[in-house]
């Protein structure tokens, strides 16, 4: 990631005539492209590149800079410190042709509360999938059933209902691309979130 | 069998479709009508309908809802239109139901103007307004879907995304 460079030579952009507004862009953590766009006024720039910053001083046009990773850590380094963990998945399987969750699952379920109670806040997110067999308000419903029964039983051991919540994406998001109303066990799943 | 290194879960009330329940077969037979469905109707715990959850708090932190000032704590809610307040050297992260990131710097005053989110498509908006103080957001599945449904805005600036990770910093 950031090379820790010594603090030597700190660059001056973030120091003398404060601006009103300053907008940075970070690396993202995927690796992907990533931009914002910033708007005052008549003027617009776009950053696209990490550690690309808009700065806007008043009553004078948007300018961009690019400031050193150093910099931004340095100034921003209370912010930084506050970001939250990174979210967990498990995945659950059911018993083929059935609702029934399978032994290897039921474990993963205590694994799940236990990764959701070490986090300060914790949330556990139980997101059902289906595959593509039956029509699509019909997966939304049957993928929503199954993981609101998940979520009951999540709470039945203890978790606290208003952060644990149950979603339904029917056939949305199949691990295994199918044409329509081909049966894939693989694809009727729950997929859990614990952040 | 239950992994002896866990309490072992206890399985009760409408959890029971999961043990229970007779074959949905998906797959084997057509599927159900609706009315067939609506048998195996789980019973469900109401949340609190939260937008975001708290999940880190360090030093003042206040939650302005309304006229009501709350003392910030990890694991508390934020809704849409609620004030975050931050005093010196004071900081927070929120979660949103998306899974965007909005930590909150030092000095700062933050609005959650505006949010919703449809969990089963991905449909939403998210609107913030920094009013002063600093921001870094990281964009969730609102964003991912549709970028120009987040926007984040000062008493200068609107600012918008292409799922992004970004600073905005408003001196007041």
């Amino acid at each position: 990631m950031r090379l820790a460079l010594p603090l030597a030579g700190l660059a001056l952009a973030l120091a003398g005539c404060a601006p009103a507004t300053r907008v940075i862009l970070l690396p993202q953590s995927d690796g992907q492209a990533s931009a914002v766009q910033v708007q005052s006024g008549q003027s617009t720039t776009t950053l696209n590149q990490a550690y690309d910053s808009a700065v806007l001083h008043t009553a004078q046009a948007l300018q961009t800079e690019q400031l050193s990773p150093q910099a931004v850590n340095r100034r921003y380094s209370d912010l930084l410190a506050a970001a939250p963990l990174p979210p967990r998945r498990f995945v659950l399987h059911f018993e083929l042709g059935e609702t029934q969750l399978t032994a290897d699952s039921m474990n993963e379920l205590t694994e799940v509360l236990f990764a959701a109670n070490l986090r300060p806040g914790g949330e556990i997110v139980v997101i059902g999938h289906t595959d593509r067999v039956g029509t699509q308000v019909a997966n939304d419903f049957l993928s929503r059933q199954r993981a609101a029964a998940i979520r009951e039983l999540l709470i039945a051991n203890g978790f606290d209902p208003r952060r644990v919540d149950a979603v339904g994406r029917g056939e949305r998001e199949p691990l295994i691309p199918t044409e329509d109303n081909v049966p894939e066990p693989r694809n009727r799943r729950a997929e859990i979130l614990v952040r | 069998m239950l992994s002896s290194r866990f309490t072992p879960l206890r399985i009760a009330g409408a959890a029971c479709l999961l043990l229970a329940s007779q074959a949905m077969a998906q797959g084997a037979e057509p599927a159900p009508a609706p009315e067939t469905e609506a048998a195996a109707q789980v019973a469900v715990t109401p949340g609190d309908g939260r937008h975001g959850t708290f999940k880190t708090v360090q030093g003042d932190v206040t939650v302005v809802r309304g006229s009501v000032h709350v003392a910030a704590v990890v694991g508390d809610p934020l809704h849409a239109t609620d004030r975050v307040l931050t005093g010196g050297q004071s900081t927070a992260a929120m979660v949103l139901k998306d899974g965007t990131v909005l930590s909150v710097g030092p000095d700062s005053v933050l609005d959650l103007s505006e949010f919703s989110f449809d969990s089963t498509t991905h449909e939403g908006n998210v609107l913030v307004a920094l009013a002063r103080g600093s921001l870094r957001m990281v964009t969730g599945l609102i964003a991912k879907l549709k970028p120009e449904q987040v926007r984040v805005t000062t008493p200068t600036t609107v600012i918008g995304v292409r799922g992004t990770d970004f600073i905005v910093e408003q001196r007041p």
